[in-house]
């Protein structure tokens, strides 16, 4: 467990990647928001912008740099491969767990000052982002998670193949939800996908997302086993 | 007693080429160990490997009595210093606070002396420092892990003669205070040949010597005067290379020279001048040096 703590340790030296520029990227959309929105008010519907999603984003990039950039030093220190793997996971929890609380909270100050005065809804999302505290926290931080995990996966196939890898990587996603569409419109089950997803409540869908993580966990740990620096 | 490092049938294959072609190796407990050979010759790949930052195609790598791969208790005691380390976006101070958390034997106090020996700014960002800065700070860390096997491959690239001075002083210094087992590849052969106590020269892959650094010294000369003399000193004994320039011959005579061969070549007017580590590499790079290790065996 040291070791992983460690691990965490040496990835937050860079406290502007992990620490700083998720916050100030948030702040700076948010600002951005709300300028427009104190400019030319939103309608009766309320003002929905879906830029929170910019954290999500931050980190994505941030996973990616975790196993791309850091890694060769990181493994020079004499930490196993398991052990960094790990160790940045435990990054991406903590960071998650810290970014969804600030999302949770945020939401409860919209909620309660009338969308910060202008009906503006910022850190709240239809049907993803707009339950009880609770849900908000949980699929945040299930999201959060998905992304910092999807990102690392991202960072090892770009270190084990470089960037025809990382090409061919996308293409194979890409290729697999495309099957997925064909598949779908073969089998005439576009409307049942779609009603599956319209009676997935918000919890339902962040046990998906979990089950997404856990799944790209295991694809990247298997990765990680072989990666040379 | 276990040698610190065992290698045994050690091949690593890539697509094109064998890097590593069949290597068997021990290196014993607490020494200084020179790994030689010409660029592209496979020390660093050896060394990757010996550090599990690379795998084996074949054959087996113990360290400290274990295989390195994924294993805490051997990394944990390995620190591997290498020429062409990447580093993220940190601080030169920040490199060295990370190494300490990862090594038991960590010594600040040394990593603080060399820091300022070496003149490096602690709060420079590493990707700003020049080649030789940059190798000065990995024989910072190197040198402060005192880790049990210390791996440097090519420590001092980019440094000047002042602080490649520097680093073999701290080095030995810091190797009587607290012994360990030192590898450490370079082509500066000269430079080093004093600090050595076993040199291992691999050539294309394969190892072409494996001697006490003492046995080699010694071992072959250089022979030179007018080719009747040079032909009737020689006589039998194994030679490495010969040449004629002009009406001198030179050969270099693979046997160490005792009083008497010495008296007898004043006598034939001969010129004999012991072969330098430097140049018994570039002949174990020209051929297997097989004459060689059977003598300093």
């Amino acid at each position: 467990m040291s070791t992983y703590i460690n691990v965490v340790r040496y990835h937050l030296v860079q406290r502007w990647i992990y620490l700083v520029m998720p916050m100030a990227v948030l702040a700076f959309a948010f600002g951005i928001v709300l300028t427009i929105f104190a400019l030319t008010p939103a309608g009766p519907g309320g003002g929905h912008v879906g830029s929170v999603a910019s954290i999500f984003c931050v980190l994505f990039v941030g996973g990616i740099l975790t196993l791309s950039r850091s890694l060769p030093f990181g493994l020079a220190l004499g930490v196993t491969r398991r052990s960094y793997y790990f160790g940045t996971v435990l990054l991406g929890v903590t960071l998650a767990a810290v970014y969804s609380l600030a999302i949770t909270g945020l939401q409860a100050i919209e909620r309660a000052t009338g969308g910060w005065g202008l009906s503006v809804y910022y850190f709240r999302v239809t049907y993803l982002l707009n339950g009880p505290w609770y849900l908000t926290l949980l699929t945040s931080f299930v999201g959060l998670t998905l992304l910092f995990v999807f990102g690392m996966w991202f960072g090892l196939v770009y270190r084990r193949w470089n960037v025809t890898g990382l090409v061919a990587f996308i293409a194979a996603l890409v290729t697999l939800l495309l099957g997925g569409a064909l598949l779908a419109t073969w089998a005439s089950a576009w409307a049942s996908i779609g009603h599956f997803f319209t009676s997935l409540s918000a919890s339902g869908l962040t046990g998906l997302l979990a089950a997404l993580t856990a799944a790209l966990l295991v694809g990247g740990l298997a990765t990680m086993r072989r990666v040379t620096v | 007693m276990t040698p610190t490092i065992s290698i045994t049938g050690l091949t690593r294959r890539y697509r094109h080429q064998t890097v590593l072609d069949d290597i068997t190796l021990d290196i014993e407990g607490d020494c200084i160990s020179g790994l030689l050979g010409r660029n592209g010759a496979g020390k660093t790949t050896l060394m990757r490997i010996l550090a599990a930052q690379e795998f084996p195609s074949a054959g087996q790598v113990r360290v400290l009595g274990g295989n390195p791969v994924e294993s805490e208790a051997v990394l944990r005691r390995t620190i591997f210093i290498r020429e062409d380390q990447a580093f993220p976006d940190i601080k030169v101070r920040d490199a060295v606070r990370v190494a300490s958390w990862f090594y038991p034997h960590w010594s600040g106090e040394l990593a603080e002396t060399l820091l300022s020996d070496f003149d490096l700014p602690p709060n420079r960002n590493i990707k700003k420092l020049s080649r030789g800065m940059r190798a000065a700070l990995g024989i910072v860390m190197g040198l402060a892990a005192r880790a049990e096997v210390t791996l440097f491959d090519e420590p001092y690239a980019g440094l000047d003669a002042v602080a490649r001075q520097l680093f073999y002083d701290r080095l030995l210094a810091d190797y009587v205070e607290h012994p360990r087992t030192v590898l450490l590849s370079t082509h500066l052969i000269d430079e080093v040949a004093d600090l050595l106590e076993k040199v291992v020269v691999i050539d294309h892959g394969r190892i072409v010597l494996d001697a006490a650094a003492d046995d080699v010294r010694g071992s072959a000369a250089t022979v030179s005067g007018s080719p009747a003399a040079v032909t009737e000193f020689v006589g039998g004994r194994p030679i490495l290379d010969s040449r004629t320039m002009a009406s001198q011959e030179s050969v270099v005579v693979v046997q160490s020279l005792n009083d008497f061969d010495r008296a007898r070549a004043r006598d034939l007017h001969l010129r004999v001048v012991p072969l330098s580590l430097q140049q018994l590499v570039v002949h174990a790079a020209d051929r297997s040096l097989e004459n060689v290790k059977e003598m300093s065996a």
